[in-house]
């Protein structure tokens, strides 16, 4: 999951995107108004999963991003951060467009547990947890289990399952899989990402007969049920 | 809650509007009194001085005839008025008494046949003088009577006593009595409900400036009167009580955007060390993770340190609560001064601080602040230079003023920010991204101790190649 970060305070900025890269996020950050609506509507359709925005920025206020974004069908849901509480600030900010609104200084665990729903929401997800046949993950307590089995999975790995199942049935190619779940270019990666979907296989899939993860040849990808 | 109550506790006591009415009323009753009782007065004494003028012109008449045809003393009546007719009057009637007081002759149209000549009548017909009485007798309507001495050769011979009835006088001044007290109240009451209706329609405009007061002080401040255009007291007010609220929406527009501002810039530093310290807790760390959050955090706790000191400052200089002196003060000495200090300031950054030209300077004021003053001016520039940048200093005597300039070669603002940097809590991007540690206040610090030294702050700056900031303050004693 690719996470955009626009805010201007540095600390603020440090803190949170150490925070989202702790529960396997991938995160961008920008310190100006302008930079990040670039980033937001330059990169490609569906690059970030999640968009964080504060509101007073230099360059360009996060509300006038936000409208710009909504124009131009950028659908990412966004949160929006801010220091200022009154409703009516809360109400202009989901007027144009934001998802979620959260009031500095706030729990991180609120900020984590919002960014989930948020993400949630893009999937269809209901319950809270991502389930394709037996296996199933739990975004908020990070657990896997398989026919009720625990499986242990390492932080990168995690991220590549959670991304697979938040796409499930549909083909993800190396690329989108290394937006996504890395932070590096995608062209140093490829072998990388092949090695960890190795990793998950010998998790998930060996052993049982149903197998969940499938190679498109060519082009990438695909978590479903047989 | 408090202020609703006042408003509402408002009409308590008698409205204005029935004060209004009733002082009308009770000075419109005065008058009306006043005018009724004269004019009964006046109309009783006409009528009875008319009834005594008869009575003696009746009198004057029947005198003269027995005067002068010495009537004896045992007259008949209808002789009397065969020889004299004019004392056949209906509406009199006339008594003649003998010098001693006994009746010798009575008119037939008397009424009551004792009516006896009072002591009073007899000693002024005694003395030669005629008397007027009235006289009132149970259940008859009141006399009036008129006894004057006939006298021959000087001696008193008879007395005539000529009356009438006030009946006529009396139901008259009754008539007059009761339409006076008919029609006086009846008066009076339309005459109130008349001021009623005007005291309203003069106290309507008032009414709708309450309403409209009412719905300012439930916080909409965007109300204004509708009140017409005109020039009477209530458009006068109307149009005070609208400037009044502009100037309240403005103040109030800026206390809200200063109470914004001032959460803001007091919820990063909290947001900063509530989220780091939550973030370090989350897992256990590394002793170097720990040191770097506390590090952070006491970053912070300085931050916000700084801008609640120099909040409680502003706040105190514009309750009036800040003391200042007002002593002579060196500016050279001054200038020398902080210099030494900003350059080795400066020294840690490789800025270079100097001074260009100082002449000598006294102001009157406040050594501690005007020195608070140039060191904001100067730190802010040693701030916003690079590195390698050069600040200079420079003081000159100018008639009679003193201009100290602190020029840095730095960042520069741009020219829409010019006239905003001295706002609270304004910063320009540039400015917030140079010195994150910075409260946005200093500035305006500066420019409150200028002003209440009678100065100010003139700022001449250009994008990416400096600024100049020049602090202008009377001389204690102009040159010369």
């Amino acid at each position: 999951m690719r996470i955009l970060l626009v805010e201007d305070e540095a600390k603020v900025a440090s803190f949170i995107r150490r925070a989202l890269e702790e529960e396997s996020y991938a995160v961008d950050v920008c310190a100006d108004g302008m930079q990040g609506l670039a980033f937001a509507r330059e990169a490609k359709e569906g690059c970030y999963d999640l968009i964080i925005l504060d509101l007073m920025l230099p360059g360009l206020p996060g509300l006038e991003i936000l409208k710009v974004l909504r124009k131009e069908q950028i659908t990412a849901p966004v949160l929006i951060l801010t220091a200022r509480s009154q409703v009516d600030q809360k109400v202009k900010g989901l007027d144009a467009g934001a998802d979620d609104y959260l009031t500095k200084p706030f729990a991180i665990e609120e900020l984590l547990a919002r960014v989930r729903v948020l993400l949630r929401r893009g999937s269809g997800e209901a319950a809270g947890v991502l389930q394709v046949e037996d296996l199933i993950l739990n975004p908020a307590t990070r657990d896997v289990t398989r026919g009720g089995r625990r499986i242990e999975l390492t932080s990168k790995e995690y991220a590549l399952l959670e991304y697979l199942m938040r796409n499930v049935g549909r083909v993800l190619t190396r690329p989108m899989i290394a937006e996504h779940v890395w932070n590096l270019d995608f062209d140093t990666f490829t072998n990388v990402i092949d090695v960890y979907v190795n990793y998950l296989r010998n998790k998930i899939d060996r052993g049982w007969d149903r197998k969940l993860i499938h190679t498109v040849r060519g082009t990438g990808y695909v978590l479903k049920a047989q | 809650m408090n202020s609703q109550d006042e408003i509402h506790a408002a009409p308590r006591g008698i409205a204005l509007k029935v004060r209004l009415t009733l002082w009308y009323g009770i000075a419109l009753g005065v008058i009306l009194a006043i005018f009724a009782g004269t004019l009964y007065m006046v109309l009783a004494r006409g009528l009875k001085d008319q009834v005594d003028r008869s009575l003696e012109e009746a009198a004057t008449v029947a005198v003269k005839a027995l005067e002068e045809r010495r009537v004896g003393p045992y007259v008949r009546f209808d002789d009397l008025v065969d020889e004299f007719p004019e004392l056949a009057v209906l509406d009199k009637f006339f008594q003649i008494f003998s010098p001693t007081g006994t009746i010798t002759i009575q008119s037939p149209n008397i009424r009551r046949r004792d009516i006896p000549l009072s002591r009073t009548a007899l000693g002024a017909a005694l003395a030669g003088r005629a008397v007027f009485e009235s006289a009132r007798f149970p259940q008859e309507p009141p006399i009036r009577l008129l006894s004057v001495p006939i006298q021959y050769e000087g001696t008193l011979t008879h007395i005539l006593q000529i009356g009438t009835s006030l009946r006529e006088v009396e139901e008259m001044l009754h008539h007059l009595l009761f339409t006076l007290l008919v029609i006086g109240p009846l008066a009076l009451a339309v005459a109130l409900g008349g001021g009623w209706f005007l005291a309203g329609r003069a106290l309507r405009p008032v009414e709708a400036i309450t309403e409209a007061a009412r719905r300012i002080a439930a916080g909409d401040l965007t109300q204004r009167l509708s009140a017409s255009q005109s020039s009477d007291e209530i458009g006068r007010l109307a149009g005070t009580f609208n400037e009044m609220i502009a100037r309240l929406e403005g103040s109030f527009r800026q206390i809200q955007r200063f109470s914004a501002d001032a959460s803001h810039e007091l919820r990063t530093p909290l947001t900063v060390m509530k989220g780091e310290t939550e973030l370090a807790l989350r897992r256990p760390r590394s002793a170097e993770d720990y040191r770097l959050v506390l590090e952070s955090s006491l970053e912070e706790i300085d931050r916000m340190t700084r801008i609640i000191d120099d909040l409680l400052f502003l706040s105190r200089a514009d309750l009036g609560e800040i003391r200042m002196e007002r002593r002579p003060v060196r500016l050279d000495v001054l200038v020398e001064d902080i210099q030494r200090q900003a350059a080795v300031l400066g020294q840690e950054q490789g800025i270079e601080v100097l001074i260009t030209l100082v002449q000598p300077a006294t102001v009157l004021g406040d050594e501690l602040r005007l020195r608070e003053l140039v060191l904001n001016l100067v730190e802010n520039a040693v701030k916003y230079s690079g590195p390698g940048g050069r600040v200079e200093m420079a003081l000159e005597e100018e008639e009679s003023v003193a201009r100290l300039t602190v020029t840095d070669h730095g960042i520069g603002i741009p020219a829409e920010a010019q006239s905003r940097i001295f706002d609270r809590f304004y910063r320009t991007d540039d400015a917030r991204a140079h010195d994150p540690k910075g409260t946005g206040l200093g500035l305006a610090i500066c420019k409150w101790i200028a002003e209440v030294h009678q100065g100010r702050i003139e700022v001449h700056s250009e994008l990416g190649k400096g600024s100049r900031f020049t602090l202008i303050l009377p001389l204690a004693v102009p040159a010369g």
